[in-house]
């Protein structure tokens, strides 16, 4: 049963794209995360304009990241006050990384940023995450005790100035890491189309030392506030935001999120962050890798003719 | 005693299109434009039909790929002006056979007789005194390019020649089958069915064809292109509205 598209003004097939929302829901509910970094990269794989993709998946992140928050935000699991300076970096950085995205289309080199984006990124968080939980599983296996966690809080982090208490995460720190962290994850969300927990997460855990119990809901409060603004912008600027589009993959992606989370207290934490850092991983690769390889057609055809 | 209306002299086409509107709705998955047409030769000269049909011109932005340290970017992208979004010659025979290339070049029949441009390329200059000659930027490469477009088009199902497309199913009536694809642009579409005669045409034929979103679809289009920003605080709301009944629905107390 395929259904048409009014803004990719392509048609696609709707019970595959539910199963996808799904599948990637799932996915989500599992790791904790948004999942805008595997959806993305299957709409432009499935003949969806890259420049849809991107600008739908904002409203589709929000709309999933808002149906997990509510459940953290229940079990008190959610630092509003950080989440609120992170969001103000983030609404900075959705400004310029949907004026960025522009610039990069009119330029033509807005596929090649994105393909490098995902190889950069997705390649080194993939990898770092891979080491590290592998290294937790041989020592599990081996019977070593878990390596001591180093809690030295870094200088430079700490002598800046402006410092703000947020006693939800027991820190006295300058709201100005926090602010760069945002925008630098509204830039991503805009030009990648994913909701940046994959930056966010390991960056609150291992730069700000913020507690583990609070990090993922303070991720996903602040990704709801980057993305609703990415979305309304893309919208605004760019005329590229498809609403049925959205729509059908929330459709699956709520039941799955939904299963997914159930699902994930049946594993292991270090072998699902294994397991997601392999995802994260060949996504990457898969994506940037191309950029390397003689391709068969040298010419390519931009979309968004107008500009 | 019945008046024959006068015959004609002259050789003459005519031609109706089955369906003059396609509707885009939610389940368009591209459609089929049947044209059926007589010839009109009281001399019994061996006949040709051709039938163009071009969708809205649409400005087409191409970049070429290039290898820079290593990696594969694309180029500065040209912009070629006056590009049909669509378009599809059918005919009895191969183009070639029908007529010269100077015929088809001058009616634009066929996709290597396409009339477009880069004139962001161009430049008028004086060269081996002869003045106000245009020059492309593109230089040598220019076929390239031009090619490129065609190869990708057809590739999307947007431009097509259909040797054969048109056939004669009577003696003077004639059929044509359009496929349009589901990626056609919405828009107005001329059909130019030509009689050729010893290479020449003789006799033309103009059709229009709207291609048009309906229902929620069109809606959806014109709030999105017409309200930008309302619409993305719609869609957003929608969307945030859904996450929260989820949430809601599937609360576990």
């Amino acid at each position: 049963m395929d259904i048409y598209l009014p803004i990719a003004e392509v048609s696609v097939n709707a019970p595959l794209l539910v199963a996808l929302g799904a599948l990637v829901g799932f996915i989500s509910g599992l790791f904790g995360i948004g999942g805008g970094f595997l959806m993305t990269p299957v709409l432009v794989f499935l003949g969806i304009p890259p420049v849809v993709a991107v600008a739908s998946m904002s409203t589709h992140v929000a709309a999933s990241s808002m149906s997990s928050v509510i459940s953290y935000g229940r079990r008190r699991a959610v630092d509003f006050r950080m989440g609120g300076v992170l969001a103000a970096g983030g609404v900075v950085g959705a400004v310029l990384g949907v004026e960025l995205f522009r610039w990069l289309r009119l330029l033509g080199q807005a596929d090649l940023v994105v393909a490098l984006s995902y190889l950069v990124f997705l390649g080194v968080i993939g990898g770092l995450m891979l080491w590290e939980s592998a290294g937790a599983i041989l020592r599990r296996r081996a019977n070593a005790p878990p390596r001591p966690r180093r809690d030295r809080r870094p200088p430079w982090l700490y002598g800046l100035p402006l410092k703000m208490r947020f006693p939800s995460s027991r820190l006295y720190i300058s709201p100005i890491p926090p602010v760069a962290l945002g925008a630098f994850v509204g830039v991503l969300s805009a030009i990648m189309g994913v909701g940046g927990g994959f930056v966010l997460v390991p960056a609150m855990v291992y730069v700000l030392r913020m507690p583990a119990g609070v990090v993922v809901g303070t991720s996903l409060f602040q990704i709801i506030i980057t993305t609703a603004l990415t979305g309304v912008l893309q919208a605004g600027r760019n005329q590229t935001v498809d609403v049925v589009l959205a729509g059908l993959l929330l459709l699956g992606g709520v039941l799955g999120a939904q299963f997914g989370a159930r699902a994930s207290s049946r594993f292991r934490a270090e072998e699902l962050r294994a397991l997601l850092a392999f995802i994260v991983l060949m996504v990457g690769l898969r994506m940037g890798l191309g950029l390397f390889f003689t391709p068969q057609e040298p010419f390519v055809l931009m979309s968004g003719a107008a500009g | 005693m019945i008046t024959l209306p006068p015959q004609p002299t002259q050789p003459a086409i005519s031609a109706a299109l089955t369906q003059t509107t396609v509707r885009v709705n939610s389940d368009f998955r591209g459609d089929r434009i049947v044209l059926y047409g007589a010839v009109f030769d009281p001399a019994r000269t061996p006949s040709d039909v051709v039938v163009i049909v071009r969708g809205p011109d649409e400005p087409i932005r191409i970049a070429r790929k290039t290898r820079v340290a290593g990696v594969w970017v694309n180029s500065r992208p040209v912009v070629f002006q006056g590009a049909p979004g669509f378009y599809i010659a059918a005919s009895t025979r191969p183009l070639d056979d029908i007529a010269r290339f100077g015929v088809l070049r001058r009616l634009g029949a066929g996709v290597d007789h396409l009339a477009f441009n880069a004139p962001d390329e161009q430049r008028v200059e004086t060269r081996y005194g002869v003045r106000d000659m245009v020059v492309s930027r593109l230089g040598a490469d220019y076929l390239d390019w031009r090619n490129a477009v065609v190869r990708l088009k057809e590739a999307q199902g947007l431009y097509a020649v259909d040797e054969h497309g048109v056939r004669f199913v009577d003696r003077g009536l004639f059929r044509a089958e359009i496929a349009l694809p589901a990626e056609a642009p919405i828009g107005r579409y001329e059909a130019r069915i030509l009689l050729f005669q010893h290479g020449q045409p003789v006799s033309e034929k103009d059709r229009t064809l709207t291609v048009e979103q309906v229902g929620v679809e069109r809606a959806l289009y014109l709030w999105a292109h017409q309200r930008p920003w309302s619409y993305g605080l719609a869609a957003m709301a929608f969307a945030l509205g859904a996450g929260w009944a989820a949430s809601a629905a599937f609360r576990r107390d």
